[in-house]
């Protein structure tokens, strides 16, 4: 992922021979980066198992795994499909609104605390996925239900 | 000629202290209204450190359950630039060779590029 693609300045040349028909198709999920990461904790809360088993298997194949894990890597991709679908059937408005909060943002989390609480709140009466961010401290608020964030443009407006 | 003697009853008493009024608080008291400020400021930047290592938390995390989704879709299309590249090459070469002395997957240093420009 970290190399770098092949870029020319002639013409654009892309390999776009398909996938051999013997491996199962996949939609790819296709959202850019704001939606993700809007939605990274609902696809964590409902996908880890998946997400781990596909690691896993990455870790164990010794070098081998972008073959040999295609089974576990479609696998995470419709869990992942599926929870953007579920978030878009139900609480459409909502991720629209905080994902385009976190487009014009900068993608800092902090800055769009009054629409990810709305999201949050619809996604868990209706999907019942919480998001919660493993290893924070037991004594203190998670920062997301912070009402005051300190480092935000408005800090009391959040 | 008689000496001078001092007046009866001595020389008034010589004024070499200024006589101005005393402006401002004690001395103390700054030091320890500075002393006070800077508490509060490093109260307040420990509470942002803190702060701070929540939100790098949370970001961390978000990362973490989209990596194995990212890394899957990028698997994917290597896998099928590999397999393109290797029906082409049986095509082209008439058989397929190995250029490394291991079965690791191995990403394309160089692509081939195609005779026809397909878009």
């Amino acid at each position: 992922m970290a190399a770098r693609e092949p870029r020319f300045n002639q013409h654009v040349l892309i390999d776009t021979t398909p996938m051999p028909a013997n491996i199962p198709k996949v939609e790819e999920i296709g959202a850019s980066s704001a939606p993700l990461m809007s939605a990274s904790y609902f696809i964590g809360a409902r996908c880890q198992p998946y997400n781990d088993d596909f690691m896993k298997c990455k870790t164990e194949a010794n070098g081998r795994g972008e073959v040999e894990c295609l089974k576990e890597g479609r696998k995470v991709t419709r869990c992942a499909a599926s929870v953007l679908d579920d978030i878009n059937k139900s609480c459409l408005e909502e991720f629209r609104q905080h994902w385009t909060c976190l487009d014009n943002n900068n993608q800092q989390l902090w800055q769009c605390r009054k629409l990810e609480r709305g999201l949050n709140k619809c996604v868990f009466d209706n999907l019942k996925l919480e998001k919660t961010i493993p290893g924070t401290p037991a004594n203190e608020t998670p920062v997301h239900l912070r009402k005051k964030q300190i480092f935000a443009h408005n800090a009391f407006s959040q | 000629m008689p000496q001078d003697m001092p007046p009866s009853g001595g020389y008034e008493p010589v004024q070499y202290r200024r006589n101005l009024p005393v402006r401002g608080f004690r001395p103390a008291y700054y030091l320890l209204g500075v002393a006070g400020v800077m508490v509060y400021g490093f109260y307040r930047f420990g509470k942002g450190i803190r702060e701070q290592n929540e939100l790098a938390r949370e970001k961390m995390w978000s990362r973490i359950h989209l990596i194995p989704l990212l890394q899957a879709e990028e698997d994917r299309d290597q896998v099928r630039r590999f397999y393109s590249q290797q029906a082409l090459e049986k095509e082209l070469l008439g058989a397929e060779t190995k250029a490394y002395n291991s079965d690791r997957f191995v990403r394309p240093t160089y692509a081939v590029t195609p005779s026809r420009v397909t878009k």
